[in-house]
């Protein structure tokens, strides 16, 4: 009898330990789709600003063409971005567009006295200061979700349960976050 | 601990303060009822509970009446704002918090509310006339780890309880001075003895609950602060520079110490050793110095022993002060 009991023990601590891990699982990758949205919004907002922007050069330098198809390419390629990876490229490659726009922007001081223009530089500023914020915090979630599916036991089932490791969104210079996180001083 | 266990657990913790709370609660009002007089231990009981509702309910805006902090200006803020925006972004966190702004000389900051979407970090002056932009931002991602990690909601909660059993203990020996418990007082000298023990002592127990979570939550409100901004060093600097201000936030007392990013009370306890080190107990925060060693050890680097002097403050490059 004592087997069977032992058995029956095993058989709901596994279930237990299951229905835990696989919540935590399900967790994890909801926090890394929230991270992945938080980017989103602010990559559409940079792109929505991009528009104006090459409006308000237009109008001091209308002959710099190649600036101007060069900024709305990358643009473009940025909102057709299909995977996190993929989208942070565009995102760089817009970034060196926009400084090839803001380096032509130099050569006009009317242009860069404008009330608009400044202002538009400013939103921009402040939208790149938010995808970096976003991608701190979509990169510990992935961090953590990645580190979650990896490890065994999970790393045997994950997949079959479709839980699959999750590509950061890296931008040059800085990759995975480091784990800081420390138990308190006694 | 993910996000999500760390709300777990404060959650639960929450649950077992409130639930520590209630037990005091309904052994002071049994005290009181016995010792006393049964109507008047219960009329204690209603009038803690009417208390603790209206206290949960207005906690808020008392808060932020006790610290003395204003709207910001819209305008005016925009830079600051934009701070606290990419904070709360890198924390996760859905709603940017309001800033609020406490007119004082003394560097500090701190948050408050009971959910995170209704939260606000309310700064002093002084800070955004002291820190340089990146320290800044640590003390903000400081306060807004706290609402991520649902600390304000637990420090209010025990905030309002310990006012709540403040009270029922003043109410007990307010009628014992004037002649309450009639008609016992001849008999039963044992169970007035410990009607008083029992009085004197929960406010300290109900204060000591109420410190032992409010430290932890520093360490932790520290470290998140250095996982949000990728920047442990910038943390450590921060409170480096806090300390060295020897400004005192004004309006700070008992009953709000604990919500701010360096106590405002009790600074002059961190040096103590032996037998007043156990007045340690009795601090909001844990010191300055095991703060940052803890972030030194987490991020591998060593604070100088002279900070940087050379910066301009935030405040002061953008006009705010």
């Amino acid at each position: 009898m004592l087997w069977l009991w032992i058995l029956l023990a095993a058989a709901a601590l596994l279930l237990i330990f299951g229905v835990l891990g696989y919540n935590r699982l399900v967790r994890l990758r909801n926090e890394v789709d929230t991270g992945w949205a938080n980017i989103d919004v602010q990559l559409q907002r940079r792109a929505d600003l991009i528009p104006n922007l090459v409006e308000a050069v237009r109008a001091y330098a209308a002959h710099e063409r190649a600036v101007f198809e060069d900024v709305t390419r990358a643009r473009a390629a940025l909102q057709g971005a299909q995977t996190p990876g993929a989208a942070a490229d565009a995102n760089d490659g817009l970034s060196g567009a926009l400084g090839r726009l803001f380096a032509v922007a130099e050569a006009y001081p009317e242009l860069r006295a404008s009330e608009n223009f400044l202002e538009l530089q400013e939103d921009l500023t402040d939208t790149e200061d938010k995808i970096s914020a976003a991608r701190r915090y979509y990169n510990a979630t992935v961090n953590r979700f990645n580190t979650g599916v990896q490890s065994i036991p999970w790393v045997l089932i994950a997949k079959p349960l479709g839980f699959n490791a999750r590509e950061f969104f890296s931008a040059l210079g800085d990759t995975a976050p480091p784990d800081v996180s420390f138990a308190p001083a006694p | 601990m993910t996000l999500q266990e760390q709300i777990r657990a404060n959650r639960l913790r929450s649950f077992i303060v409130v639930f520590g709370f209630v037990v005091l609660l309904l052994v002071l009002g049994g005290i009181v009822g016995l010792a006393l007089d049964i109507s008047l231990g219960v009329f204690a009981l209603v009038i803690a509970l009417a208390y603790g509702i209206f206290g949960l309910v207005r906690a808020r805006s008392l808060v932020s009446r006790l610290t003395h902090a204003e709207d910001l200006h819209p305008e005016a803020a925009k830079p600051l704002r934009r701070l606290v925006e990419n904070v709360s972004i890198a924390a996760g966190l859905p709603v940017t918090p309001e800033v609020r702004i406490v007119d004082d000389a003394a560097p500090n900051a701190y948050a408050a509310g009971l959910r995170p979407t209704k939260s606000y970090v309310g700064v002093t002056t002084g800070l955004l006339a002291t820190m340089p932009q990146r320290e800044l931002e640590a003390v903000l991602a400081h306060e807004v780890a706290h609402i991520r990690n649902r600390d304000t909601y637990l420090m209010t909660i025990a905030t309002v309880f310990a006012g709540v059993i403040a009270l029922v203990a003043d109410i007990g020996f307010r009628s014992l001075a004037y002649g309450g418990g009639r008609g016992r007082r001849g008999g039963n000298v044992l169970v007035l003895v410990l009607a008083i023990v029992g009085l004197l002592l929960a406010p300290y127990a109900a204060l000591l609950l109420r410190l032992s979570l409010s430290r932890r939550r520093e360490f932790l409100a520290d470290a998140t602060s250095a996982e949000i901004l990728n920047d442990p060093e910038a943390m450590a600097l921060a409170l480096r520079r806090l300390e060295a201000d020897p400004t005192r936030v004004r309006y700070a007392d008992a009953s709000t110490a604990h919500l701010w990013v360096e106590s405002p009370t009790d600074r002059v306890e961190t040096d103590r050793q032996g037998v007043m080190a156990l007045s340690g107990l009795f601090n909001t925060h844990p010191s300055i110095d095991a703060r940052v060693a803890a972030l030194e050890e987490a991020g591998g680097f060593r604070l100088p022993e002279v900070l940087p002097a050379a910066y301009e403050p935030f405040g002061r490059e953008h006009g705010l002060v």
